[in-house]
């Protein structure tokens, strides 16, 4: 039996008579009850590709297929599948949260009392209790973005599409939508695709990565392969007291240190797994001739991997 | 709303997902599709109910400044012309509101994105439309309604009401409704629907039998006309307002309809706004 959901085959996307080229050849598995993070500077092509993947833009070559069936001639079917968190205003200003959420079941096909159980579900698990009479204009732009991720959530796809979902939020909220992510996947097995610039909170919930960069997969793979393609030095952060930068970095010059300014008063070593105990060892021996107030070991994360392919074209899937 | 309540875990996904069985068949889907047109409805009832009133009134406030311009201006005018000004104030709002009210929103909001949440939806595209065009209906009609009372009242007449007044109007609503629908989404962008839609309205108003009579318009105009539905609504009204009954009435509804069946085609073809190229 296949696991895969979505099959991506030599996507093409261009506009402008093949001048502006938004994907290039991409093609791409998603598996039954992942999380898949797509990953890639702004204008790179994600949203491209997942507007493709929703049926709601037409490729200009190749064929994408969701459960075997061309998402191109099925739009109306996909939806009824896949939800989609698009970063597109909502366009249910004048209702309210509660009518937003309950409304967007019952067109999903929600039955009455199904529908006005998950609305209730939804508003306290999103944290919309003190707002849920209020109209999506009374409310804040977090919160809008919070019934946007309700109105996708309802209806209960097993596929869903988020596009920046924790755009506009504060740390408390983001860290709420990604607990609310991982338990659609953890939980009742949804598949997911994330198109996120938060690698850092992304790290810890995607399965696996796909890294797009003008248009074209430049990687894809989970985060511990795609870390192994990218620079496998230890990054050592030092946090040195104020006005004492210098004074450290010409020390640990002297001693031949790879170092580099990374903040005012921050300075990184790059340094290979076997040379980090030395250095490491050094450092504790000598932090009070460094100015060092701390140390930190950062091992290579999903960040460098970010910015190791973001910036190529080499393929390496 | 404040206690969280405990998630009912919905059965986990399967693995051999497909497409088969996923469309309703039979009753439940005609339940489904009326119950979609119900929610649309609904959505757009919500969406007029802040700004109705204003609304109604500003889109009067164009004919009754008309309607009042040509009280003053006009020395003893017949009452077959003050039927026709009239009647040519009552169509006004329906071509305001219908063509340049709706193909300004509609362009506003595709160009700000917000087809992309109903194409989200498993919704069908003729729901949507009718959606609009009920909303269109009642943001139209109490301002016809206000239109025949001013009117009568500026001019010191009387005219004959009839309730096949109402299908007419449905009709003509109808038709602008979804022309509007059309110059709205087939517009580059709103700033351009907005002088397209205005022109249109002007060019509809003024230089088409609404509310002059067809022989006094140049021969080009007279046979542009035959090609815009609110000809046919301003003479039935005439009939019905002057004579009542009679089978030209039937014909004008009968051509109507065929307007409003093509207007609506057009808008189902050419709206293509689950899937872009």
């Amino acid at each position: 039996m296949s696991d895969i959901v979505y099959e991506i085959k030599n996507i093409y996307k261009s506009y402008k008579k093949g001048k502006v080229v938004a994907n290039n050849n991409i093609c791409l598995d998603v598996h039954h009850g992942e999380i898949l993070g797509l990953l890639g500077p702004n204008g790179a092509g994600k949203s491209t590709l997942v507007k493709q993947m929703v049926g709601q833009l037409k490729p200009s070559k190749g064929i994408i297929s969701l459960y075997g069936l061309d998402v191109t001639k099925n739009a109306k079917n996909v939806s009824r599948l896949v939800g989609y968190y698009s970063q597109e205003p909502h366009s249910m200003a004048s209702l309210s949260v509660e009518e937003a959420i309950y409304f967007t079941g019952r067109l999903r096909g929600m039955d009455l009392l199904d529908a006005k159980k998950r609305t209730k579900y939804w508003i306290d698990r999103l944290e919309l209790g003190d707002v849920y009479k209020k109209t999506l204009k009374q409310i804040s732009g977090g919160q809008r973005r919070l019934v946007g991720l309700g109105t996708t959530m309802v209806g209960e796809q097993p596929v869903l599409i988020f596009d920046e979902p924790t755009n506009e939020l504060d740390p408390l909220k983001r860290k709420l939508v990604w607990d609310i992510i991982r338990e659609r996947n953890r939980d009742e097995g949804a598949t997911i695709i994330l198109v996120t610039h938060n690698t850092f909170e992304a790290e810890h919930i995607v399965d696996r990565v796909g890294v797009i960069n003008s248009g074209k997969l430049l990687a894809v793979g989970s985060v511990g392969e795609l870390k192994k393609k990218v620079d496998q030095r230890l990054k050592i952060d030092l946090s040195i007291s104020i006005g004492n930068r210098e004074k450290a970095q010409k020390i640990l010059i002297a001693w031949g240190y790879p170092v580099e300014t990374i903040g005012e008063n921050q300075l990184r070593l790059s340094v290979t797994r076997e040379e980090s105990s030395k250095y490491l060892q050094q450092i504790a021996e000598y932090m009070a001739d460094l100015c060092c107030e701390e140390y930190k070991v950062v091992p290579p994360s999903l960040e460098d991997v970010y910015v190791h392919f973001g910036g190529k074209e080499e393929k390496v899937i | 709303m404040s206690k969280v309540v405990k998630e009912e875990k919905y059965v986990t996904v399967p693995m051999n997902l497909s497409f088969e069985g996923i469309e309703p068949k039979g009753l439940k889907a005609v339940r489904g599709i009326l119950l979609e047109l119900w929610y649309l409805s609904r959505i757009e009832f919500k969406n007029i109910r802040d700004s109705w009133v204003w609304s109604v009134l500003m889109i009067s406030l164009f004919p009754i400044i008309t309607i009042s311009f040509l009280n003053f201006f006009m020395v003893n005018p017949t009452d077959q012309t003050i039927t026709r000004l009239i009647i040519g104030t009552m169509v006004f709002p329906i071509i305001l509101m219908g063509i340049n009210t709706f193909a300004i929103e509609l362009s506003m909001a595709k160009h700000s994105g917000h087809f992309v949440f109903y194409s989200s939806l498993p919704i069908s595209k003729v729901n949507f439309i009718l959606s609009k065009l009920i909303s269109g209906f009642i943001m139209t009609l109490p301002s016809v309604i206000i239109m025949t009372f001013i009117g009568q009242f500026m001019f010191g007449i009387t005219l004959h009401f009839s309730w096949i007044v109402l299908p007419i109007m449905a009709l003509c609503i109808g038709c602008c409704v979804s022309l509007g629908m059309l110059i709205g989404f087939l517009s580059p962008n709103h700033q351009l629907t907005n002088l397209g839609s205005q022109s249109f309205m002007m060019l509809v108003s003024f230089l088409t039998p609404i509310m002059i009579p067809m022989e006094q318009l140049p021969k080009v105009l007279q046979m542009a006309s035959y090609g815009i539905p609110t000809t046919y609504v301003a003479e039935s009204f005439h009939i019905l307002f002057t004579t009542g009954w009679e089978s030209a009435v039937g014909i004008n509804i009968a051509i109507l309809l065929g307007f409003f069946l093509i207007c609506l085609t057009l808008v189902l073809l050419k709206m293509d706004w689950r899937v872009e190229n």
